[in-house]
Order: structure tokens, then sequence, then C-alpha cells
């Protein structure tokens, strides 16, 4: 516990998103542990941190897998508004979960209130594609129009599992840095100005 | 007879022998009717076959319905015994969760305790708190470590009180007092679980509305307490106790095979077709009807088909054509119809009272619901008498059995038993209402059953060596619900008093004998008795106030009682002694035995004296015996007619003759014992 309280690395906040049974646990668990959970038990609110390594840089990830479950809606606010990017899972064989994104997604957008913010739109359950529901044309239509990146994974086969989480994180850590640079440039003036 | 059932039999061929064999027509005859009996004696016997075939199915099916809900209770049993497990094996942490659900009502009254210890916990412990905490349900507390969110350093210690409504945070400080830092409502707090994966363990993440903070149990036990705690407070208002569901009752066998059977005996309607006006003018020289002639057959089936009521109508209306048609002289076989309706009948009811003595269930109401069937039946062929003794055998396994299982699961046998009399009778009257021989039967089982219970009572409560206390509950027991019978107009607590009170005399005497012993084993040491603290003085006034007795009036100084400790503890078991006496002398009966064990008691105290080569002060061994009648016994008296509801003699006269002894024995004991003393 008693820890040098020295920087540490990056730390960027994901919150998995989405309708109750979608795959939120599986994905995350696929990307923590490299498992797939087949038992499915109704998450209320786990965060998990793992170090990893982003284009040769140590961050830190925290991922925040939330309740799709309707009777969480209420304090969801409290959990979005720590979110730095978020991943929103529907299932490729349900057609409702894939409706609710549209909820999600507006939820998020008022909370953080930010049109930027990074997001991916995540197809998930894409080995079941001879049960699929949600035509995948539609998933995209619906990213372009958020213009935001769809990708479709399969937490049991580990397809594209770490590819969301990566490119998630890679958003976050490149719009921080902007920021950084953002702050950074009004602050150049001011030394120049004692130069003068 | 026996070339009818060869295999090669032929018609032909036997009429021939037959006519060859035969001298006359005279013989012929003779051989007509030996074949004509023996066929119907085939036919019977078939008959007969097929209906064992059917009572054995019946039986088995009913064995298998049995079995089946035996292992429903099984099935019972082992979920209520799943779920004790599981709240064991929760253990503290869940307890006041799963009693909740079990019964919300015991654990409402410790669920108040707590609330209320809890707020006044939080009041005096907690510095610069001052909300309102009243009518609040306390949830869980701990303390916790706060930890820094990014990269988990310990930052503070703080000390958490969660009630429905509130989340009260206080710092805790080096001198351990609590600070009040701030408080939240659940319902607005989001919970989240931080798995244990590097660096931290055990830690909840709490999005407040200040900002997402950390904190960190000591045990994974504490953390996920403190997960579902938080959770149950955000959803208070929605299921405020969870309630379990009901285990799955095991579906009621017999009433379905009643209904099945009531329906099976609805269907054939057969009967009305066949009506004595159709049948009539068929046959001109024979004016039987023919379904008269063939009534015995239809009857037979009808029993085998166990379509009780439709034989028994059938029967009555043969009888009632059969004494109509009487005066007929052309009925040919009338005779022997109505013999052979006699022996139907007979049949018959041997049929239902086997039905109704094989309707013995473990469960009385089971068995009284099985009976009612055959017990109608025979009321109306008139054989109530036989019905009614069947009847009884039947309930008395019932209800012999049920209380064997009682008191094996320790349950209170003497309701049990008398609720199970009350039903029967109940029962019993209203089937056999009309008949008073029965009504006596009834009166005559009950008292075989009340002798068989007193016999048990004997046995298993009232064994040798059984305090009066116990005695005096479990005959209290007894009698309550005995009274209430008269309610349906059975007074049985006049023979019970009778059935118990040799025992009860017995017990009661030996009680005596052993209390006796008690007191000349009494060791005095004649001094006043002090109870060392104020605490304890106080304690045993209040104790001997609930027994109705006030001794403030010996008090001296703080701890003291001018009386011995031996005159305290005679007080103390004499008034509870009284009391159960009182109890048991509710019967008239004992009323005696009772008397003489107080008085003897009494006495026996009373005459306690200090020995000759003790030094002690005679006038407080004189003011323990002044208190002892002056105090103790009207007390005594007073409660034990309330008790009892009864005067109380022997004891009043006790009271005035040692009252009148007080007087006069005073001197002569002072001039004995002043020289030890100056």
């Amino acid at each position: 516990m008693s820890k040098k309280p020295t920087a540490g690395p990056a730390l960027h906040k994901v919150i998995m998103v989405g309708s109750g049974g979608v795959g939120k646990s599986a994905l995350t668990l696929q990307f923590m542990y490299d498992e797939f959970v087949e038992d499915y038990e109704p998450t209320k609110a786990d965060s998990y941190r793992k170090k990893v390594v982003l284009d040769g840089e140590e961050v830190q990830i925290d991922i925040l897998d939330t309740a799709g479950q309707e009777d969480y809606a209420a304090i969801r606010d409290n959990y979005f508004r720590s979110g730095e990017g978020f991943l929103c899972v529907f299932s490729i064989t349900d057609d409702e979960s894939f409706q609710a994104t549209q909820e999600f997604r507006e939820q998020i957008l008022r909370v953080k209130n930010d049109e930027s913010i990074p997001f991916l739109l995540v197809g998930n359950k894409c080995d079941l594609n001879d049960k699929r529901k949600v035509p995948l044309n539609e998933c995209q239509v619906r990213a372009q129009q958020w213009s935001v990146p769809y990708v479709e994974t399969s937490a049991k086969t580990r397809e594209n599992v770490d590819k969301v989480f990566f490119d998630l994180i890679r958003d976050i850590s490149s719009r921080k840095k902007q920021r950084q640079m953002d702050v950074k440039e009004p602050a150049k003036p001011s030394p120049c100005c004692q130069l003068l | 007879m026996k070339e009818f059932d060869d295999f090669n039999f032929s018609v032909d061929k036997y009429t021939k022998e037959l006519t060859r064999e035969c001298v006359g027509g005279s013989d012929l005859q003779q051989r007509k009717k030996e074949i004509e009996a023996y066929n119907e004696q085939t036919s019977a016997m078939l008959k007969q076959t097929c209906k064992k075939n059917y009572m054995q199915f019946i039986q088995t099916a009913k064995e298998i319905s049995h079995l089946e809900s035996e292992m429903y209770q099984l099935s019972h049993i082992l979920i209520e015994q799943r779920n004790i497990l599981a709240t064991m094996t929760d253990g503290k942490t869940t307890s006041n969760l799963k009693a909740d659900s079990i019964e919300a009502e015991s654990s409402a009254a410790t669920e108040d305790v707590e609330n209320s210890q809890a707020t006044r916990a939080v009041k005096e412990m907690v510095q610069g708190f001052n909300g309102n905490l009243e009518g609040k349900t306390f949830l869980n507390e701990g303390a916790l470590i706060e930890l820094d969110a990014n990269d988990y350093r310990p930052i503070q210690r703080v000390f958490f009180f969660l009630f429905n409504d509130v989340l009260i945070v206080c710092k805790v400080k080096h001198d351990k007092r609590l600070e009040f830092l701030t408080e939240y409502d659940p319902k607005r707090i989001a919970v989240i679980n931080i798995k244990d994966l590097d660096g931290v363990k055990n830690a909840i993440n709490i999005i407040t509305p200040d900002g997402s903070k950390i904190y960190q149990s000591i045990t994974a036990a504490g953390k996920s307490e403190w997960i579902e705690k938080l959770e149950e407070a955000f959803r208070f208002d929605q299921q405020k106790k969870p309630k379990k569901g009901q285990a799955p009752q095991p579906p009621n066998r017999s009433k379905q095979q009643q209904q099945q059977a009531q329906s099976k005996s609805a269907t054939p309607e057969k009967l009305p077709e066949q009506s004595p006006t159709d049948a009539q003018p068929k046959s001109l020289e024979d004016e039987t009807p023919e379904w008269l002639s063939t009534a015995s057959e239809e009857i037979q089936t009808l029993v085998a088909q166990r379509h009780f009521e439709d034989a028994q109508s059938l029967i009555k209306r043969t009888q009632e054509f059969l004494s109509m048609a009487q005066p007929k002289p052309k009925l040919l076989q009338a005779d022997v119809i109505q013999a052979k309706i006699k022996q139907q009948e007979q049949k018959l009811t041997n049929v239902l009272l086997q039905e109704l003595s094989n309707s013995h269930n473990r469960n009385l109401q089971i068995a009284l619901r099985e009976v009612r069937r055959p017990l109608k039946i025979l009321v109306e062929m008139g054989r109530s008498r036989q019905a009614s003794a069947t009847l009884l055998k039947v309930c008395t396994v019932s209800l012999r059995v049920a209380q064997r299982e009682a008191r094996r699961n320790n349950a209170e046998i003497s309701e049990l038993f008398f609720c199970d009399l009350t039903q029967v009778a109940c029962d019993f009257l209203s089937a056999f209402e009309q008949q008073p021989a029965c009504v006596s039967a009834l009166v005559v089982w009950c008292n075989a059953e009340l002798q068989y219970f007193a016999s048990q009572l004997i046995k298993h409560y009232l064994t040798k060596g059984t305090s009066l206390e116990a005695v005096a509950k479990c005959v209290e027991r007894v009698r309550k619900p005995a009274t209430k019978l008269t309610e349906i107009g059975l007074d049985i607590s006049y023979h019970l008093e009778g059935l118990l009170r040799t025992t009860l005399e017995s017990l009661i005497e030996e009680s005596k004998q052993r209390l006796l012993d008690a007191v000349g084993r009494t060791e005095e040491s004649w001094q006043p008795y002090n109870l060392q603290t104020k605490s304890n003085l106080k304690r045993l006034l209040l104790e001997l106030d609930a027994l109705g007795i006030d001794v403030r009036a010996q008090t001296t100084g703080d701890t003291w009682l001018s009386l011995t400790q031996s005159t305290v503890v005679f007080v103390r078991q004499f008034l509870q002694l009284t009391e159960h006496c009182g109890c048991l002398a509710k019967g008239e009966t004992l009323l005696q035995s009772l008397e003489h064990l107080l008085r003897d008691l009494f006495l026996a105290h009373h005459a306690l004296r200090p020995p000759s080569d003790m030094s002690v002060d005679p006038n407080f061994v004189m003011k323990n015996k002044i208190f002892l009648v002056d105090n103790l016994l009207p007390i005594a008296i007073e409660k034990f007619r309330k008790t009892s509801g009864r005067q109380c003699e022997t004891m009043r006269e006790l009271h005035t003759k040692l009252s009148r002894q007080q007087g006069a024995p005073v001197p002569r004991q002072r001039s004995v014992y002043t020289t030890d003393v100056f």
C-alpha cells in the first residue's frame, strides 16, 4: 500500500455499456484474463485495472463493467461521468439490444456533453453469425451517423477483443495528449513575456 | 362338473350323454338345476376375481400416491434444511437480511434494537453530526480505508454508518474518535466492485455526487457485505423485504382421487332407461321386469366398478319394488330375487366397511375426508352402528399416529390431541346425528382415547422426579383445551382429572418429600443477608416484587436485608411453589394434597431453629419467623386463591394458629437465649 506517490503510467478509464446479456462482462473478462465465461450472471458494477503497452508506452486501463439491466438506469449517470471512453456493446443476435444502443449513446452524450467523446459501437457474438438478427449494413449506417467506428467482436473466439479496447484507449490517449498541448500552448507565451 | 373345463368339451355330446344317463324327467330336472347352480357360481367367482384384481390395483395406486406425497414432504424438508444451511454459511454477514426473509416478524424486534443502538452510537460517537436518525433502518457499519483513486495510496481511515436512506461518512481521528465528514443519499451513489488484480485488494469504488472515491475493506467478506448492503439501501424502497418463495406444496392426492371417483360414479346413467314401466309389458306370462331379474348382476357390477352410490340406490329400488309387488302372485322368482338382493346388500355393506377401515391415514383430516363417501352410503343403508364402530377405529389409528409423531417432533401434543378429538366429534356428530346409539358409541370412544392419551401423558411427561413446575405447566396445557371441548357438548375434564389424579398425587407427594428433605439440609447462619452491592439488592427487591412480596421494609443500609439468606431463598421458593400448586389446584381433586404440601413445607421451614451451640440474636431469629408468618403466609394464601380460584383452608388455619402461638413463646425463647448474648 505504501507505494511511492510518483506519477504512474497514464490511466485511461473505459466504460462498457449496453443492454443486459449482450456480453459486456464476457468481453471484459476475455480481455483481462484471456478466458471465456460461459455462465451468465448479471453484473452490478465491477471495475478492473490492467497495465498494457500501447504503441510502446506503458499505460493503465481501467475498465468499468456496468449493469445492463434496466433497474440500474437511474445511477448510470454517475458511472458515465467518470468515463473517458465508451464501448457501446450490443448482440448481433438481438435486435432489441441494437435499438437500445441509441439510448445509451444519447445518455452518454448528455452526461459528457461532448460529441466527440471516444466511443466504439461493438457488435458482439459475431461467432453466432447464423443467428444474426441485425444486418451488418444497418450497424454500419448507425456508426456512420454517429461518426464512430463499428467493430464486430466475439468474446468466445476472442476475435477483435484486443482491437476494440486498444482502439479505444488509443483514441482516449491521443485526445488527452491533444488537450495537454492545448493547455501548454497558451502557457508558452508567459515565459516569453518574462524574457521580454 | 369337471368336464366343463375340458378343452374338447362339446355341448351336443354332453347333452346326449346326460339324457342317456338320466332316468325320467325329474332326474333331468335335477341335473338342470345343478348345472344352473354351477353356472351362477362360476359367474360369481369370475366377478369376484375381477373385483379382487381391481381392488389390488386401487390399493397399489393409493400406495403410489402415498409414496409420492412422502417424496414431496421429503423434498420440502430438504429445501428447508438447505435454507438453514445457507443462512448458517452466510453467517454473521447476512444474518440480519436472511432472518428478515425467513421470519420478518421475529427479527423486527431485534432490528428495532439494532436501530436504536446504532442511532445512539452515531449520536454519542460522531462529533459534528446533528442529522435526525429517527425512523431509519440501520443496515451496516464499519471501518474502511479511503484510497487515492489513481494509485490506490491510502489517504485516511474512515468509518461508515449505513442507514436505509443515509450513508454517514466519518473520519477516524488519532484518538480513535469519529469526526463527521459528510453524508450521502444511498440512492444517489453508485457502487463499483473493484476486482482484485494488481495492487489493491478488497476495494470498492463509490461514485458520489462529490466525485468517485475508493474505499478499502480489511477483509473480502467485509467488502462483499458492503456491496450488498449498499445495494440493499439503494433498493430499500423498491423491495423492502424480499420474501423467499414457498416450497411447493404436496398436491392433495386423496382429494383428486375422490373427485375422480365421484365423477366416475356420476357417469353411468343407464338405469333410468330400464324403468319398470318399459320393462313390464315385455314378458306376458312372467311379470318380473327384466331390470329386476338382472338387478343382482347389475349390483355386482356396480360394486366391482366402485359405483357404490348407484349400487345402493338400485338395491333400494328393487327392495321397494318387491315390497310393493308382494301381494301379486304373478311375480315368479320374487323370493329368489329377494334373497339374492339381500345377499348383495350384505356384500355391499362388507365392501363399504372394508373401504372405511382401509382409509386410515397418517393425517386425520385426510382420513376423515376419505371416509365421508362410504360413511354416507352406509348410513343410508341403515348400517350406522357398524359404520360408526369402523370409523372410530380408523380415527383411533390416525390419532395415535399423529400423537406419536408430534411427540417425536417435540410438538404440542395436548393441543393436537384435543383438536383432533374435536374434529372427530364434529364429523361424527354431523354424520350420525339421528342415531343416539352411535352418539353413545362416540362418548365411549372418547373415553377410551382419553385414557390412552392420559397413559401416554403419564408415561412421557409426568414421569417420576418431574418438578412441580413442569407438572403444573403440563397439566395446565391439558386442561385448557379440555375445557374448550365443552363448546361442542363434550365434557371430559372431569374424566381427565380422574385419570391423572393418582399420578399427580404421587408426584405431589414425591416433591413434598424432596422439598422437606431440602429444608432439613438448609444451613442457616442466622445472620442478616448482605448482598454486597446496591444493584444486587435492587435486583433482589425487584425479583421479589414480581413474585408479589415487598421486603423493602426489611432493608437496612445500602446492601443489607435484615432477614437471613435462607429466609429470602425460602420466600422466593415458596411463592413460586404456591403459584405452581395454585395452578394444579384448579382441579378440585388435588386441592388437599397440594395444601398439605404447602403447609408441611412452611411448617418445616418455620420450625428451623439455630443449633444450641451457635451464638445468635434470638430477636433476629424471631424476626425471621414473624416475617414468615405475618408477611409471607397471607401473600401466599392470597396468591393461591387467585391462581386456583379456591380457598385454601388449611393454610388459613395454619396462619391463625401460628400467629396466636407467636405471642406466647417470645418471652420464653428470649429467656433461654439471653444468657448467650448478653
